[in-house]
């Protein structure tokens, strides 16, 4: 028992000895990346975290799915197969949106997956936290809000506020007033709008071209966007034909998420496109004879 | 000087006491009628004078010298012709006739040069500070008057105050004066530059009034000619050709006429003025939206410089949805004003994973060709999409992206590494990270492999070392190939990431043709003592020798040292002001070295209007060193201190008398035993009166 070991460590010792430039070979020896990680990354593929509960994480890997195949349909974006992420081991700088189902039942992930969730935060990810409760949440029944904090707490969440009625995720893709799941009415909250009067916003706003990095609802999307392997919905939404209304108005939902995650306020500057191609039509009327 | 001064033998109190009580004693003596009562009334006075002690002070005294401050002005100004002898000799002279006064000190102070010019004024309050005011007795200035410290010149001094001028009267000068120069302007738009030419002092009839000829040249290239008359302020448009350092060189040519002027040295300037851009423009095509858009938005966004139009394709043609369009919050892309009518304000164009998917027509893909090889600039940031039948390498702009996909992905992990060339390239030299024989920086996990272009320049290359960042120029433009979409795996920090701000910032500024990052360029620098540094940087093996053409047409070959990493550099020593063109094949640079002190020479002919206020206060005169070196003779304070002799003019200088105490004495007013010999004979009159022993001859008297 104890014999190999120790000849495995003098066997590393000569290696080190006889290998100086040993650091610069382990650069190159890196581990390969987790291939579906790298999949994801090269995919745009949708992420939601394995919360450990089966029912939930199925419900979303079948949502994400949903959406993709929407995506899929509708725009550009064609994004690869959703991948479950496991928080307390897997990288998360490969991926662009992580959806995040708050269960109860989750256990605390540790610090380190914490780190990397901050991290994961401050270079441009986007987490959308749905509590799933949009049906009973705020009639003092027990609802997700306590397991969200627990969750959240360790979390860098700029300053939230609902999300207001010119915010560049009603107009990313689909032209939207509400943003509905499986539930409706409840609002979505996002990094609050910076005071004109603060000087140029430090943050997450400026790094993320005004992204914000956490959004928070409780209308349980990844229900309204699921669907089976021959691409029907697996669960009931509302009544009859405005029940498919509102399916139909989270999937926009959904899209108009992922394009603002993709792209930022593009949508927002695009209003000022034409004054800035005027301008340029001007000046060069003026600046060349 | 002396001085009654009392020494109280007791506190003032008990001597007033005393006296007081004496008084009232004779005082009683008179009202009981005793006859000696004045006698008594004296010895009390008496003793009240003695006990208050009185003494005298005197002290000892010494006559002190004059002091004479002779500035002698040796400036660079001082230098023209005929100026520093006869300065000296002018100095000298005065001199010896100040020293040839009895009691009389010189204090002789040089002025020499300093980068702000003469600085006269503070040169005299520092000699009137260091010697006591009660002794000064003049001051002399040799000096051509022109003080370029008006400010600290002091208001007054306390003796007279002599200005005499150097030069001769027939001297003067015409020069050049550049009243408002810019010191930026936008490439392309005309600025003012505002000059006059200006004459001054005894201008030859011949020349007076006629134009001077100017010649005004940009980059030593393109003069222009004009004919100026002096005291005109004229407007002279130019315009920055480049972004950098524009170098405008105005000059007139010397008149001829005898006598000649001053000197040519203020007859050139050397403008400097920095080309800036106009706001870039950047036009970003996204193909469809990816993770790495926001990498891109967030560069392009956060610089302040960039008008940034973005077209991200949404929703390509061939899908639909059947959502009606009030529903949706899509636009077209206006491809008819960006790729024909405006294509040609833009400053660069990026394609980000753009695909050919029947959105932009042949025609306007052909139109971005033209676009670049007119001199615009086109990057190219290709995902899978370029191995496919719909990449843009296979449309009309094709042949001009700088390599040849092979329709293969390299879908492994890999670390990009700086080329050879790279090392040296100013788009990748030195990016953080880049040290070492390995970046340390996060590795991507996909790239096309491409054929590059004989002429392109492979700056990074990625797996298998297959090439990375491509970059060429096509006619006059510019493209760019980065032949990954994974850039943004260094925004994310996987890895620890890379500086994929910095590699995209350069990418795109090269292509717009920032001159900082041009390959071959030729720059210098001149330190303040005079010393060009010359640096090359170059994407060969070897760079020069640099020719250097100095102002006086001479030229000489510099041979350049290896550096490393294509860095060449030498230096030289100007010696000459005035402009140097530095060349090596076809790079040039002007490069404008200063005279040792350009304000020296801005005005230069003898004139004393900036020290008149001084001299009019003190009461001091100004000589000419051409009427003759005045003589120096001794006036009294308020008389006129300058006048005509019988050979030569006089300056007088007002003697103060001065006198300094060296010590004092004290002595008693009366040895004691004469306060005590007087009172004792008063209190001896009285009792002697009082006892009628001189009654007789009081009765005689009376």
């Amino acid at each position: 028992m104890t014999i190999r070991p120790m000849i495995r460590r003098r066997a590393l010792l000569l290696a080190a000895a006889l290998l100086i430039p040993a650091a610069a070979l382990a650069q190159t020896e890196l581990p390969p990346p987790d291939p579906r990680l790298a999949a994801a990354a090269n995919q745009i593929a949708l992420a939601h975290v394995a919360t450990g509960d089966e029912a939930v994480d199925r419900t979303a890997a079948e949502g994400l799915a949903g959406l993709s195949l929407a995506m899929a349909l509708r725009t550009t974006v064609e994004p690869g197969p959703p991948v479950a992420v496991d928080l307390d081991a897997d990288d998360l700088s490969l991926l662009t949106f992580l959806y995040w189902p708050v269960t109860d039942s989750q256990p605390q992930p540790s610090p380190q997956a914490y780190v990397r969730l901050n991290r994961f935060l401050r270079a441009g990810g986007v987490i959308l936290f749905d509590t799933r409760d949009g049906d009973v949440a705020g009639l003092g029944a027990p609802d997700g809000s306590a397991a969200l904090r627990r969750l959240a707490a360790p979390l860098d969440v700029p300053p939230l506020a609902p999300v207001p009625q010119d915010h560049v995720l009603t107009r990313s893709f689909y032209l939207l007033d509400d943003f509905p799941g499986r539930w409706s009415g409840n609002p979505l909250w996002a990094e609050a709008p910076a005071n004109p009067a603060d000087a140029p916003a430090a943050g997450f706003r400026s790094l993320n071209d005004g992204v914000s990095p956490v959004l928070i609802g409780a209308n349980a999307w990844a229900e309204a966007w699921a669907i089976d392997d021959r691409g029907l919905p697996l669960y009931a939404v509302g009544r009859g034909y405005d029940g498919e209304r509102q399916r139909e108005m989270a999937l926009r939902f959904g899209i108009n998420l992922m394009m603002y995650v993709l792209t930022g306020n593009y949508k927002s500057d695009q209003v000022h496109v034409p004054a800035l191609l005027d301008r340029l039509g001007r000046e060069s009327d003026g600046g060349r004879p | 000087m002396t001085a009654l001064a009392f020494d109280p033998l007791l506190p003032w109190a008990a001597v007033g006491a005393l006296g007081a009580l004496g008084l009232l004693a004779a005082a009683v003596a008179w009202w009981r009628g005793l006859r000696g009562w004045g006698f008594r009334g004296l010895a009390a006075l008496a003793l009240t004078a003695a006990l208050a002690g009185p003494v005298l002070d005197s002290g000892i005294r010494r006559s002190l010298s004059d002091i004479v401050i002779l500035i002698e002005d040796a400036s660079a100004s001082q230098t023209l012709p005929g100026r520093a002898e006869q300065a000296r000799a002018g100095v000298d002279a005065l001199a010896a006739s100040v020293g040839a006064l009895p009691g009389t000190e010189l204090r002789r102070i040089r002025l020499g040069d300093d980068p702000d010019g003469t600085l006269l004024g503070a040169a005299l309050t520092q000699a009137l500070a260091a010697e006591p005011e009660g002794r000064v007795a003049g001051v002399i200035a040799v000096t051509d008057g022109r003080a370029h410290d008006p400010a600290a010149i002091p208001a007054g001094a306390p003796a007279p105050v002599h200005v005499v001028l150097t030069g001769q009267p027939a001297d003067w000068d015409r020069r050049l004066v550049i009243d408002e120069a810019p010191a930026f302007g936008l490439i392309g738009q005309p600025v003012t530059i505002r000059l006059r030419i200006e004459d001054q002092g005894a201008v030859p009839p011949a020349i007076a009034g006629g134009a001077a000829t100017l010649r005004l040249s940009i980059d030593g290239a393109d003069e222009q000619v004009l004919a100026v008359p002096p005291g005109v302020v004229i407007d002279v448009p130019v315009t920055p050709a480049h972004a950098g350092q524009n170098v405008v060189s105005a000059r007139i040519d010397p008149p001829e006429a005898a006598p000649a002027q001053l000197t040519d040295l203020n007859d050139t300037a050397v403008i400097q003025i920095e080309g800036v851009r106009d706001r870039l423009r950047v036009l970003l095509v996204s193909g469809e939206p990816h993770a790495g858009e926001r990498t891109w938005r967030n560069l392009l966004k956060s610089d302040t410089n960039v008008d940034l139009v973005h077209f991200t394709i949404l929703r390509p043609p061939d899908k639909m949805d059947g959502v009606p369009i009030e529903e949706l919050a899509l636009i077209a892309f206006p491809t008819d004003a960006l790729f024909r009518d405006r294509i040609g304000d833009f400053d660069l164009i990026i394609f980000d994973r753009y695909r050919i998917r029947g959105i932009l027509p042949a025609d306007y893909l052909e139109n971005i060709r033209r676009y670049v090889e007119e001199g615009g600039a086109v990057l190219v940031a290709s995902g899978p999409e370029m191995a496919g039948v719909e990449s843009l390498h296979l449309s009309p702009l094709g042949p001009v992206l700088p390599g040849r996909p092979t329709g293969r992905m390299l879908e492994q992990p890999f670390r990009p590494a700086l080329t050879d060339a790279g090392r040296r390239h100013p788009v990748t030299a030195g990016l953080p990270g880049a040290e070492g024989a390995q970046p340390a920086w996060g590795r991507w996990l996909r790239m096309g492999e491409i054929i590059p272009d004989a002429g392109a320049e492979v700056l990074m290359t990625g797996a298998a070392d297959q090439p990375l960042l491509v970059v060429n120029r096509v006619g006059k433009g510019r493209v760019a190939l980065l032949t990954s979409d994974q850039v943004w795996l260094w925004d994310r920090g996987f890895e620890g990431g890379g500086p994929q701000l910095e590699l995209l910032r350069r990418v795109a500024h090269w292509s717009m043709k920032e001159p900082e990052l041009e390959e071959e360029s030729l720059s210098a620098q001149v330190a303040a003592d005079r010393t060009v540094t010359v640096t090359r940087h170059t994407m060969g093996d070897s760079a020069g020798p640099v020719t250097v053409a100095g102002p006086d047409g001479q030229t000489r070959t510099l041979a350049l040292t290896d550096e490393g990493d294509g860095r060449f550099a030498a230096s030289f020593a100007a010696d000459r002001p005035g402009l140097y063109r530095l060349a090596d094949g076809d790079l040039t640079r002007l490069v404008a070295v200063a005279a040792a002190a350009p304000r020296e020479f801005e005005e230069t002919v003898a004139d004393p209007a900036a020290l008149a206020g001084l001299v009019e206060a003190t009461g001091g005169s100004v000589a000419r060193l051409s009427d003759g070196v005045p003589g120096v003779r001794a006036v009294r304070a308020g008389r006129p201190a300058a006048g005509m002799g019988v050979a030569a003019p006089w300056i007088g200088i007002t003697p103060r008398g001065a006198q300094s105490v060296e010590g004092t004495t004290r002595r008693p007013l009366m040895p004691q035993w004469a306060w005590l010999a007087l009172i004792a004979g008063l209190a001896l009159a009285a009792w002697l009166v009082e006892g009628g022993r001189l009654r007789g001859r009081v009765q005689d008297q009376g």
